[in-house]
């Protein structure tokens, strides 16, 4: 218990930080950035859960981002208020992951993700047919708008994502989850009922898509019906994950801050060879730190570790030799 | 002694003019900005970056030539203040360009907006210039419904769909009346623009004597159109118009050839403008018409100016429309900037407003929306040279009805 409470001392540092951060600082580029790097994080976290946890690697994240988005903007927009919008826009994410994911997640490996990718291609091409044009929000809220409740509601969702998948990971569900992960057939041996845990890892790694979606709509003053439905939004989550540490809750958070700030900074000052540089640094860090950003620490440990052991090594050859 | 006291006096009105003339100039200049400061976030990287490319090229053209002759006047200050456009790569993610142009309103203090690339961009960037109460002035916009929310801060001085759609019917015109296309498909992209132009198209049509005899739908991700050419093919008609996305335009012309439908006109507003079409698409692009606002040929003053400065500067590359519109933008805003007097934002938006100024690619005035009306102009591929077939000022070769494909 007491571990536990010392573990959580920097985390509260950090959310009292953020929470206080915009009485003292109106900066509203930096406020825009900050809400940029939440929107990520709850999108990857979303991803992480099923692809990082469960080893089930969703490449249609970007179908249940735009399903969020899509019913919070048409429920806002028609007079609902934003958090019962909000809600609504998970939920639909939720149901839309069950109807995909109860058939889908009898897939295995591949097949799972060439799913996925499917049903986000569907679903750009139905929206893109359904809903051509642009979603302005109405003159009332744009006279209004400010960026203080947005970034408040992309921290809670932000919260909300890291506990729910935190207290998640760390129960008994969560063993079942990384079981499935590491061996599916050793789990279903083990007696774990891998297609429930699929499911329920799914519709939660759906819920805080939807929610980050809805996050989105909140945000934009306007922007294209089919925007959020953007295959990038697929890619990009996994991406992040990967360049952060996949399968943990610091990974997408440490992805994502590199993603945005690194992203940022490159674009600003380097023109455009920033995507090369970006690539690079990419490519490097899968190569050489596959386990992310996070694994870093644990890595140069274990090459000191390594290293000592062998001259621990030579040192006791070299007194057994005359 | 009457005398000396009279100089006394004489010299000490002239000190004092001097003295309040040199405080208020001293003043003026003290209070005057470094330079005057537009933003504008643009795709340099990723999807749209092509085009976004030749944007960015118009902007720095434009503000090289404004600044070669001191900058822009402003009566606020009493003196001309070079001209400094701020670009951000939006790496083609609309989310960057709300970030970009926060970051120009809120740390970079910019007086303007200038528009990018892509529809996407712009929609996100435009509400942005709303948003802050920032004049924004596009490039690349065409869809009028994006005009229709009430806007006050956005400008647009392009081709839009309503000018577009009566450009073609224009062209069709201008052949003899035997040899008109009877019969038009379109081919509709099912994107706001898309649905804008079929409605002026099916409006302008009955009123100019014309049939859509078909109208076949797809969307912004599809590259198989086979089905639609057969439609059109099996209808009989001869022309098509469509507004695809550039890498359809040469999807849909190569399927064209393969099932051999040759209509007498093909219309892709959007793709065939680009300056790479011709090395690309080859002689297959020869007798696609396109939109046509801005060419290196066009006689507006200032234009050979600018196609000179941009072959010095990348000698052999084929100069794109977008460099010019790019231009045109920047000479329109510095045009405002001049007129208000000011660098406050609304006085920059309410002259912007009041334009009524001939940039390089023509004349420019704003509607009530900010719609720009521009000269309706319309290109026709012809031997590798895009010719300027309709446009109310001038043209440089007149309208050509394509043959057979194997006549190409």
């Amino acid at each position: 218990m007491r571990f536990f409470q010392k573990k959580m001392v920097i985390p509260a540092l950090i959310v009292a930080f953020l929470f206080f951060l915009p009485l003292f600082f109106k900066g509203e580029y930096y406020l825009n950035m900050l809400c940029t790097l939440f929107l990520y994080v709850i999108l990857s976290q979303s991803w992480n859960i099923l692809g990082g946890y469960t080893g089930q690697i969703n490449v249609g994240q970007a179908a249940f981002f735009g399903i969020g988005a899509l019913v919070t903007r048409l429920l806002w927009t028609s007079g609902i208020p934003f958090v019962p919008a909000l809600l609504g826009g998970g939920l639909s994410s939720v149901i839309l992951s069950l109807l995909i994911g109860i058939p889908a997640l009898r897939l295995r490996g591949h097949y799972f993700a060439i799913g996925t990718l499917s049903v986000a291609w569907i679903a750009l091409i139905t929206i893109e047919n359904i809903f051509p044009g642009v979603t302005f929000l109405p003159g009332k809220y744009v006279a209004t708008y400010s960026l203080l409740p947005r970034y408040y509601a992309f921290l809670i969702i932000l919260l909300s994502a890291v506990i729910v998948i935190s207290l998640a990971v760390h129960s008994r569900m969560g063993l079942a989850m990384e079981s499935i992960r590491d061996d599916e057939e050793a789990a279903q041996a083990a007696g774990v009922n891998i297609f429930k845990y699929k499911v329920i890892a799914f519709a939660i790694s759906s819920f805080f898509a939807g929610l980050a979606g809805g996050g989105f709509s909140f945000f934009h003053v306007s922007y294209y019906w089919s925007m959020p439905f953007a295959l990038m939004w697929c890619f990009e989550p996994i991406l992040i994950t990967f360049i952060g540490g996949v399968g943990t809750i610091w990974g997408p958070i440490i992805g994502s801050l590199c993603y945005v700030a690194l992203k940022e900074s490159f674009a600003l000052t380097m023109g455009e060879i920033n995507v090369l540089i970006f690539g690079a640094v990419f490519i490097f860090i899968i190569l050489f730190f596959p386990k992310g950003i996070i694994g870093i620490p644990e890595k140069i440990r274990e090459h000191l570790t390594k290293r000592m052991g062998t001259n621990v090594g030579r040192d006791v050859l070299g007194k057994s030799q005359p | 002694m009457k005398k000396r006291k009279f100089w006394s006096l004489a010299g000490g009105i002239c000190f004092s003019f001097l003295f309040v003339f040199v405080s208020i100039t001293f003043d003026f200049a003290y209070g005057a900005p470094e330079t005057i400061k537009v933003g504008a976030s643009v795709s340099l990287t990723g999807r749209f970056a092509a085009g976004g490319v030749d944007v960015a090229d118009g902007y720095k053209m434009a503000v090289k030539h404004i600044n070669e002759d001191g900058g822009i006047y402003v009566k606020e200050f009493g003196k001309k203040i070079p001209l400094e456009v701020i670009i951000y790569d939006d790496e083609s993610d609309p989310n960057k360009t709300v970030t970009r142009l926060e970051k120009l309103y809120s740390l970079d203090k910019v007086v303007a907006y200038l528009g990018g690339f892509s529809s996407a961009m712009n929609t996100a960037g435009l509400a942005m210039g709303e948003k802050n109460k920032v004049p924004w002035v596009g490039v690349t916009i065409a869809a009028e419904s994006v005009f229709s929310q009430g806007f006050k801060y956005t400008f647009a001085p392009c081709m839009f769909s309503f000018m577009e759609v009566t450009a073609f019917f224009d062209a069709f015109d201008s052949l003899p009346k035997d040899k008109r296309p009877k019969k038009i498909a379109n081919f509709q992209l099912q994107s706001d623009w898309g649905i804008e132009c079929g409605k002026y198209l099916k409006k302008y049509g009955a009123e100019r004597g014309y049939e859509i005899a078909l109208v076949q739908k797809y969307a912004k991700s599809t590259s198989d159109f086979s089905s639609l050419i057969m439609a059109a093919k099996t209808a009989g008609c001869d022309a098509v118009f469509s507004v695809p996305t550039p890498p359809q335009s040469m999807t849909l012309i190569k399927q064209m050839k393969e099932l051999a439908y040759a209509p007498a006109a093909t219309c892709f507003i959007r793709g065939p403008d680009l300056s790479n079409y011709w090395e690309v698409m080859g002689e297959n692009a020869n007798y696609i018409i396109t939109c046509g606002e801005w060419t290196a040929d066009m006689k507006y003053p200032g234009n050979k100016k600018l196609v000179d400065a941009y072959q010095e500067k990348k000698p052999g590359k084929i100069i794109g429309m977008q460099v010019g519109c790019g231009y045109g933008a920047l000479q329109i805003l510095a045009d405002a900037i001049e007129r208000a007097g000011s660098l406050d934002r609304k006085a920059i938006r309410d002259a912007l407003t009041k334009t009524d100024f001939t940039t390089v690619r023509g004349h420019v005035t704003f509607d009530e929306r900010g719609i720009g009306q521009v000269p309706y102009s319309l290109c026709q591929w012809q031997n590798g040279k895009l010719e300027v077939v309709i446009n109310p000022d001038y043209t440089t070769a007149p309208v050509l009805l394509a043959p057979a494909w194997d006549k190409r």
